[in-house]
């Protein structure tokens, strides 16, 4: 019963982990094309509207069964005590796509892309919306997870958008608080948005095309003969290993006082004879004892080939009957 | 006629595809090379369990062969070598030695002279030194970083930083750190004599006191918060270091313990070797960069060694006289385990037949295994 009582708290972590492994939460509407006049064509050779979802973890993230929907207001959905679904509110509205469960192409690859077509056509496939975006107002488009209530990602389009020019992220997955950083960490950076215009359209792949490693760029650049690389991470090799150095110290100070105390206990002996002991018996000592109650408990003999016995093995290999030693050994030439 | 003709055009192409119509001076270059590897190991025992594998492989990769699209080659995509080589590629053979490695490792000399961490701290100036060295020679930092680990003398670590920062230099990179480690024996004594007094190589050390079942199985995982938190880009190697190591204190997990200690690291070993010795083929590995990296690879051991020898001088100056620190340990800061502190015990034994230092000597080297990982850890975080 207390097993199950143990269990039991483990078994609902292990799902709650279970829920989180699918990172849906990883998924960011990355960039809309409101308008497509001679843009991207879907399977039908159609130009139609079209919203790109971005995959910002390093897993695989299955989108099916998540909602995409143009008519998720309701301010009860975005409390964080909301029991209330997409469905719950608004019903049937085909404003609200429930993305198909079962196709493996809804399964989007680590930093990759998936587009969905805003053509109100969800017959035609999997990424066909079942609702179509507005040129002439305004956008908010919102992504669900599968249970209908909880909130991933939103954005809303601006009003007003030109034919064939996108909007979208400045740098694919980022949101404002990764802008922040960037515009902190590299001077070089310029923007200022998260969301722009994209005049050249980037459908199923990057916003921002990375040509170079950033990271290496700015050694070569601020740190060219190494200096301070070597006492940066020097410094924090350091750090790691004092910080071990300086735990262990405290372990081993508190086990020797509790192997002390211990001592006391069972010999009723004062503190200081109880360190003198200690200080006395070395490892050697130990080994010396465990090695001759090992002696004595198996009854083994230093020179075992030298002694005759009566005793029946209970090993069914025996040298005596052993090919190894009934053969004839090959001569030794030296 | 015909069928004479036929025979002796199929004969011409039979011989167009062996090895003698497609070897270069470049093959037999790397077979000497893989033969010397064979020869250390069995006639020197220089590291054979590593040595063998490698020599071994580097025949096998550089058995010349018509690119002809039979998937012969480690770099072919789909072949038998190339699939066993994703393990390296991929980084995840690093990691199952590192499983192994503390499986099989005691930190007791560690956990009893907690200070010794130290060394194997200073001896991580060897991969920096020869990151500086290799930004001089014209490589750019990520591949500077690949090759300044050699000086950590690991060389899962090497393969597994290298496959991530400079994937174009590993074969070159793991064979210069395994010969190098193999090496320790030549490189590391000269250094010790060099940079210590006859008066320091006797200095005798307290006898490490008996530690505890629960300090070993607090040292894993204090061990695991405290580095990965800092680094976590250390994770893979330090979380699977830690982890091996837990199951061989725990003493409750003995089976997992011995398959991760015996069968389990002795088929990584195998695997690891092979690929990475048949990785060498010449077309990819004889070139300008490959003899640069040698050179900095024996530069950083010299580094590293020296650092852990003169830290200890320098650290002794702090030190009550009773708990001075034999700087012949010094050297096993860098993690070679335990090929470095068992130099530390012969070149001690040297100058004073009863001054035995190899337990503590297993301090610092332990220490550096986890110095070179964290180390590594940080040069993917900054450069990855």
């Amino acid at each position: 019963m207390n097993k199950i009582k143990i269990m039991m708290p483990v078994l609902l972590l292990c799902t709650l982990f279970n829920v989180q492994a699918q990172r849906t939460s990883a998924l960011k509407i990355n960039e809309i094309l409101v308008i497509n006049e001679t843009n991207f064509q879907d399977d039908y050779g159609i130009q139609h509207p079209w919203i790109e979802i971005y995959n910002s973890s390093a897993g695989t993230v299955n989108i099916a069964g998540c909602y995409l929907t143009i008519n998720a207001t309701d301010p009860r959905l975005y409390q964080s005590d909301n029991k209330l679904t997409l469905r719950d509110i608004y019903g049937n509205d085909p404003r609200i796509y429930p993305i198909p469960k079962g196709d493996v192409l809804t399964k989007v690859k680590p930093s990759q892309h998936l587009l969905f077509w805003a053509d109100a056509q969800p017959t035609r496939g999997t990424f066909h919306l079942s609702f179509a975006l507005d040129s002439l107002h305004s956008n908010y488009i919102a992504l669900f997870d599968s249970d209908g209530k909880t909130f991933i990602d939103s954005v809303t389009v601006p009003a007003g958008q030109k034919a064939d020019i996108s909007y979208g992220l400045v740098h694919d997955g980022w949101n404002a608080k990764r802008l922040d950083e960037e515009l902190r960490l590299n001077q070089s950076y310029t923007g200022g948005d998260i969301w722009i215009q994209f005049t050249q359209v980037t459908p199923s792949s990057n916003n921002f095309i990375l040509d170079k490693n950033n990271k290496v760029e700015n050694f070569q650049k601020n740190d060219a003969i190494g200096t301070g690389m070597t006492a940066t991470a020097m410094g924090v090799v350091f750090v790691a290993l004092l910080t071990l150095y300086l735990s262990f110290k405290v372990v081993g100070k508190t086990a020797v006082s509790l192997s002390h105390r211990r001592l006391m206990k069972a010999s009723g002996i004062s503190k200081e004879a109880a360190i003198d002991i200690h200080e006395q018996s070395s490892g050697e000592v130990f080994a010396a004892i465990a090695m001759a109650l090992h002696e004595s408990t198996l009854q083994l003999h230093d020179e075992e080939n030298t002694v005759l016995t009566i005793k029946n093995t209970e090993r069914s290999y025996s040298p005596w009957s052993s090919k190894i030693y009934t053969l004839r050994e090959i001569p030794n030439k030296k | 006629m015909d069928f004479l003709s036929f025979i002796g055009d199929n004969l011409q192409i039979f011989l167009s595809y062996t090895g003698f119509a497609n070897a270069t001076w470049g093959h037999f270059i790397m077979i000497i090379v893989g033969l010397t590897f064979i020869y250390l190991a069995i006639a020197k025992e220089f590291e054979p369990m590593l040595l063998i594998p490698i020599g071994f492989g580097i025949l096998i990769g550089n058995i010349p062969f018509k690119d002809a699209g039979l998937q012969l080659g480690l770099y072919e995509e789909g072949s038998v070598l190339n699939i066993l080589y994703q393990g390296v590629t991929s980084g995840w053979y690093p990691p199952l030695i590192f499983l192994g490695i503390g499986a099989m490792t005691d930190f007791s000399a560690l956990i009893s002279n907690p200070k010794l961490m130290l060394i194997g701290a200073a001896a991580q100036f060897g991969i920096f030194g020869a990151y500086i060295l290799a930004l001089t020679m014209g490589f750019d930092p990520a591949q500077a970083g690949a090759i300044g680990i050699i000086g950590g003398a690991d060389g899962p670590t090497a393969i597994f930083l290298s496959s991530k920062l400079a994937p174009n230099l590993m074969g070159a990179i793991a064979v210069s750190a395994y010969s190098y480690m193999a090496l320790v024996p030549v490189i590391q004594p000269p250094i010790m004599r060099l940079l210590t007094t006859k008066k320091e190589r006797l200095i005798r050390m307290k006898p490490p006191r008996a530690v505890s079942e629960t300090e070993k199985i607090i040292f894993p995982i204090t061990g695991l918060l405290l580095t990965c938190f800092l680094v976590p880009s250390g994770l893979p190697l330090l979380g699977m270091l830690f982890f091996g190591n837990l199951l061989k204190e725990s003493g409750v997990t003995r089976r997992l313990a011995e398959t991760a200690r015996g069968p389990l690291i002795d088929v990584i070993t195998i695997l690891l070797g092979i690929t990475v010795g048949a990785s060498t083929q010449a077309t990819q590995f004889l070139t300008w960069n490959s003899l640069k990296i040698f050179g900095l690879g024996a530069l950083s051991f010299i580094i590293a060694t020296s650092a852990g020898v003169l830290f200890v001088k320098f650290f002794n100056v702090f030190l009550k006289k009773g708990n001075k620190i034999n700087p012949l340990i010094g050297n096993a800061g860098v993690s070679a385990v335990p090929d470095s502190a068992r130099i530390s015990q012969i070149v001690g034994l040297e100058y004073d037949s009863t001054n035995y230092l190899l337990m503590h000597a297993m301090g610092p080297n332990v220490a550096g295994v986890i110095g070179s990982a964290v180390a590594a850890g940080i040069l993917l975080g900054f450069l990855g």
